[in-house]
């Protein structure tokens, strides 16, 4: 299989502008801004089927196309890159070892949009992406990528690097708003959404960095090729993260039909001391949990969500049979109390409840009614809430109790 | 304008109405803790959820616009069952400690959850501690962090009313406090709206803390008489348990609301200034040697007028009214000395130092019917020149009305028209350093216990109801000089402040159609 | 300062990084600095506060010269981070939000911190360190 976002990873200096001068770099944005228009730009996003990689799916071209033209303000583009999902640790590798492949998408989206202010959101502790992410803008600046009348055209551009201060929260579009504004990060009411009114009140895109990363292959190879790379309406590859029991966790690019079952075993090296696999979480911790005998699902949006959990950020996380899924439940219900920013009503009080529930059924202090409550519980936060976060709670934790109940038990009974 | 269905009952509203507003429109009150019409939309408390049709997930009210032909209920069983979830999320770390919390009676999380709560909790887990409970936060405001349901109005009414940008948010989820910045106070001229609007008993009045249970409140409309801004005010009062609280009968203030007046909204100085309606009051029309009967008070006054009417000497009258007094009491002061002893002179002018004013409620004028005296009196030539003569001892009577002369002008003077003049007269409702140089005093009721009206600074007349009945012996204003005109020739027939206004309306051009039942609640603007 | 505030097309959109260069520089965050920043920002100091109150990188008080950050969360829970924790508690004789007596260490426990496949990690100071080990530990608070 050809890589294609990862095709620089492991090489020596593949940060260095050079690197990347080598391998074709820049090709593409040279071509979109001296060949194309943002309209033609915009359709072949459209046509290669690339969804959003951050977690959500959407239609990247798309999203672009909900950009109004005809407003006056000015555009901007957000780079989503706090990558907090647990599980996920790709963007870091794009960031790290070829910020240039992110920078020539963002040179190639700014375009579609009319957008000429890029921001990459970075997540605050990730102190050695921001560095080299800052040279790599420093080096395109040298050589005229960046600034004003790139390519020799009169488009400009300038790309900011922005340092997150650590909230899962922030990862949310319209929370990274808020915290990109200097606030807390606050997820806000929608509609109006950020095509619209986001940033500074501007229409705004916001994308992750794998995302943007694949823009520079898509208008050099054509939407057609990364169309049929993935399943029927999900082009490409993914970079699919596996963590947890397994003996080989890292970053592996691979199709978006693979089945979980391959991820785990043909590439991630199986579980830990041939164990058996009990549960694995498919696309970071906000996925319905997973059980053993899921593992042929295919690791596309659509495949994922019919069988009712989630391809979300690509983080895989597996869990053998040593695993106490209580416990599990616990570390999951104990994060989203702890990154609930405390804005709704039902997630700010509700996550911190489930998550005292759930610690007190762990440390054998639960009774059966608590148990019988707790979906109940767990139910009134989704959908309910200002954003998906609450969703997230409802239906992470919710799956752990209802596919494991008995061990929920064992707990009560023992 | 999009037509739009709630609850089965139809109405058309301006485009961008919200659910919300459609509904109250109807009459229809859905539960609401984070809205209030006169702050920023937050969205956070969920509480206002409804079910639209053709949506599959319900909808904030207070954020969703209408739209044509859109069908909302707000009762149905999805909705009914997302309120009581929204209750028990809200519940779960409250202290619940009613007892002894001053927001009981008029706590939206009692009453929501009365009509839509979940009877049988299972909330039986330990509640997360906040740090600051039962503390002030400033000379006004008590705060309780552990009840606060975080819906964030305290600090959209600092950030946007007030403007003083004191209230925040401070660390997250279930650990979020509301609070002040460290070591800054709450203290600004509109403290008091925080308490107010906080739908719990979060932020608590502290001059009203544990005085009295708010179902033994009774509530009057009434205006604030601190100001020519007339903000529109409820006098809440309790008569039941004279034997508690040192015999005071009104227990706070409230801002009513008035949209072309006060918003919401009433000022500090206004709001916590009522302790005069109770303390310190003249009780008795009182002589400098003794108490004296009204009859005989009266007697004396109308003695000392009658003589200089008939000695075709009312030049020696003069009259210190005030723009403290209603357009009732005013008129009537028009007419027993203007028309019936011409030749008096009457102002209402003192040298009063402007007070302090802002750009917001605050108006430097510290009299609520400066704008209705003008209109009324007429003369603005200024009362300097009734005290010139008085000290002079051209004066044989001297009538003020409710004026601390000695505060403006010093005893010496004071002391000085006491020995020139023959008779002066102190007509007021509470004791100050004047009274005890008045020759005879006459108590006279407040604003309170008035029924009347006050024209502010936006020329707007504003009717005031009375709360109370006069305390002690005093009587109203107007009553008073009522009762001086029947010793007289001409004696004012006036049943009620009702008639007087009438009268007044005929008479005066700027009052001109209006009546007490034009004025309604809400007032009328001169023309 | 104003370097980082001319990147931004509204001043206080610079809050953030203005918060960790004042971090970086003085340790921590005091309020005198939010009321500085407040004033050079143009922003009320009381929304200074929820800022720094609101992020768990932003801190208030003195840490360690060595902080070390230890990721709780469900990968590094997977690979051991409960052990590692109990280690330090033990080796250090802190507990997660204490400094030791001596200043040399501050430790606390925190959320994903973006490196799973290193589980399980920790940061000490602004480094990632992991996969962790008892010994590495050891190495670690020896080499301080």
């Amino acid at each position: 299989m050809e890589k294609i976002v990862s095709r620089h990873f492991g090489q020596e200096n593949s940060h260095r502008l050079e690197h990347y001068l080598k391998d074709g770099g820049y090709v593409s944005a040279r071509k979109a801004l001296t060949q194309m228009t943002p309209a033609a730009v915009i359709e072949e996003i459209k046509r290669s089927n690339l969804r959003g990689l951050g977690g959500a799916g959407f239609p990247t071209g798309t999203k672009w196309g909900f950009i109004p033209q005809g407003n006056p303000k000015p555009k901007y583009l957000v780079i989503n890159a706090d990558e907090g999902e647990p599980g996920t640790f790709k963007d870091k590798y794009i960031m790290e070892q070829d910020p240039h492949a992110l920078l020539e998408g963002i040179i190639i989206t700014c375009f579609a949009i009319n957008s000429h202010k890029a921001y990459v959101y970075v997540r605050g502790e990730y102190i050695k992406s921001m560095k080299i992410l800052q040279e790599a803008i420093d080096e395109a600046h040298s050589k005229g990528y960046l600034g004003k009348g790139i390519f020799g055209t009169n488009f400009d551009i300038e790309v900011v690097v922005h340092p997150g201060a650590g909230a899962y929260i922030c990862g949310e579009e319209t929370a990274l708003l808020s915290s990109l504004e200097g606030g807390k990060g606050f997820p806000r009411l929608k509609p109006p959404f950020p095509a619209v009114v986001g940033l500074f009140e501007s229409p705004t895109v916001i994308n992750n960095v794998e995302t943007i990363a694949c823009v520079g292959p898509i208008i050099n190879r054509g939407a057609a090729w990364f169309a049929q790379l993935g399943s029927e309406k999900n082009g490409g590859n993914r970079l699919f993260c596996v963590s947890g029991h397994v003996n080989k966790p890292g970053v592996y690019e691979l199709p978006n039909g693979i089945t979980l079952r391959e991820i785990i075993y043909e590439h991630a090296g199986g579980i830990l001391q041939a164990r058996k696999l009990k549960a694995v979480i498919p696309g970071g911790i906000s996925a319905p949990v997973l059980t053993a005998d899921q593992l042929d699902v295919k690791m596309d949006f659509d495949s994922l969500k019919a069988i009712g959990s989630m391809a979300g950020s690509g983080g895989i996380i597996v869990m053998d049979e040593t695993t106490d899924m209580v416990w599990a439940a616990l570390v999951a219900a104990r994060f989203f109390a702890l990154e609930s920013c405390g804005q709704c009503s039902p997630c700010r009080e509700g996550s911190g409840w489930v998550y005292r529930q759930i610690k007190r059924i762990y440390e054998g202090q639960g009774r059966l009614h608590d148990l019988n409550n707790l979906p109940g519980i767990v139910n009134n936060i989704g959908g309910n809430t200002i954003c998906a976060f609450g969703d997230a709670v409802t239906m992470s934790v919710g799956s752990y109790v209802s596919k494991f109940r008995s061990e929920f038990e064992a707990k009560i009974k023992g | 304008m999009p037509n739009v269905s709630i609850d089965g009952k139809q109405i058309e509203v301006p485009a961008g109405t919200t659910i919300i507003q459609a509904a109250e429109k109807l009459g229809i009150e859905i539960p609401r803790y984070c809205y209030h019409p006169a702050l920023p939309v937050a969205g956070n408390c969920r509480i206002c959820m409804v079910e639209i049709e053709k949506q599959p997930k319900l909808q904030i009210a207070c954020y969703t616009p209408v739209s044509e032909g859109m069908v909302v209920k707000t009762n149905s069983p999805k909705v009914i069952e997302v309120r009581k979830s929204v209750l028990e999320f809200l519940l779960v770390n409250h202290p619940v400690d009613c007892p002894v919390c001053d927001q009981a009676g008029e706590c939206k999380l009692q009453d929501y959850y009365m009509e839509h709560g979940q009877y049988d909790s299972r909330l039986d887990n330990v509640k997360v501690k906040k740090e600051k409970k039962a503390f002030p936060i400033g000379p006004t405001i008590m705060l309780d962090q552990e009840r606060c349901i975080l819906c964030t109005r305290c600090v959209r009414f600092t950030d946007n009313i007030s403007k003083t940008h004191e209230f925040g948010v401070f660390d997250r989820g279930d650990h979020s406090q509301v609070d002040v910045y460290p070591g800054k106070q709450l203290d600004n001229n509109y403290s008091g709206n925080v308490a107010d609007i906080c739908p719990v008993g979060a932020l608590t009045d502290r001059d009203f803390r544990f005085k009295c249970r708010v179902w033994y409140l009774s509530q009057t409309k009434s205006v604030c008489p601190g100001c020519s801004m007339g903000c529109n005010t409820t006098v809440e009062w309790d008569k039941m348990r004279p034997h508690q609280f040192k015999k005071a009968r009104v227990m706070r203030l409230k801002p009513r609301l008035n949209e072309e007046v006060n918003s919401f909204w009433m000022c500090d100085k206004g709001r916590y200034n009522y302790h005069f309606i109770d303390e310190n009051r003249i009780h008795h029309p009182q002589l400098k040697d003794g108490l004296v009967s009204w009859e005989k008070a009266i007697d004396m006054v109308a003695e000392n007028l009658k003589a200089l009417q008939a000695a075709k000497h009312t030049g020696a009258i003069g009259v210190l009214a005030s723009a403290q007094l209603t357009n009732e009491d005013l008129f009537v002061i028009r007419k027993f000395f203007k028309e019936n002893l011409p030749g008096a002179s009457v102002d209402f002018k003192l040298a009063e130092v402007p007070g302090e004013s802002d750009d917001f409620l605050m108006k430097a004028d510290k009299n609520p019917n400066t704008a209705g005296a003008s209109l009324i009196l007429e003369s603005n030539t200024g009362a300097a020149a009734i005290l010139q003569k008085a000290k002079q001892g051209d004066l044989d009577v001297l009538y003020v009305f409710g004026h601390d002369l000695v505060k403006l002008y010093g005893k010496e003077t004071v002391g000085l028209i006491a020995q020139k003049v023959k008779l002066f007269i102190y007509q007021g409702s509470n004791i100050n350093e004047t009274c005890s140089y008045a020759h005879l005093n006459l108590p006279s009721s407040v604003y309170a216990e008035k029924e009347g009206t006050f024209t502010n600074c936006q020329q707007r007349v504003q009717r005031i109801w009375p709360a109370l009945a006069p305390l002690g012996e005093s009587k109203g204003d107007w009553e008073i000089i009522s009762q001086l005109s029947n010793k007289l020739d001409a004696p004012l027939a006036y049943k009620s402040s009702q008639e007087i206004f009438k009268d007044l309306a005929a008479t005066i051009p700027a009052f001109a159609g209006m009546s007490y039942e034009k004025l309604s609640d809400k007032g009328m603007l001169l023309k | 300062m104003d370097k980082i505030t001319n990147k931004y097309e509204r001043r206080g959109a610079a809050l953030l990084p203005v918060l960790h260069a004042l971090q970086d520089k003085e340790g921590l965050i005091s309020p005198e600095a939010e009321k500085d920043v407040a004033e050079y920002l143009g922003i009320p100091v009381v929304h200074v506060h929820e800022v720094v109150s609101f992020y768990h990188l932003f801190h208030q008080e003195k840490l360690g010269k060595c902080h070390l950050s230890v990721c709780q969360t469900t990968a590094c829970a997977l690979r051991g981070s409960e052990d590692i924790i109990r280690y330090i508690e033990q080796k250090l004789n802190i507990k997660p939000g204490e400094i030791t007596p001596d200043g040399k260490f501050s430790f606390d426990v925190v959320e994903c911190l973006g490196a799973c496949e290193m589980a399980p990690v920790m940061r000490c100071n602004k480094d990632y360190k992991g996969p962790l080990d008892k010994k590495k530990i050891d190495e670690l608070i020896k080499g301080a």
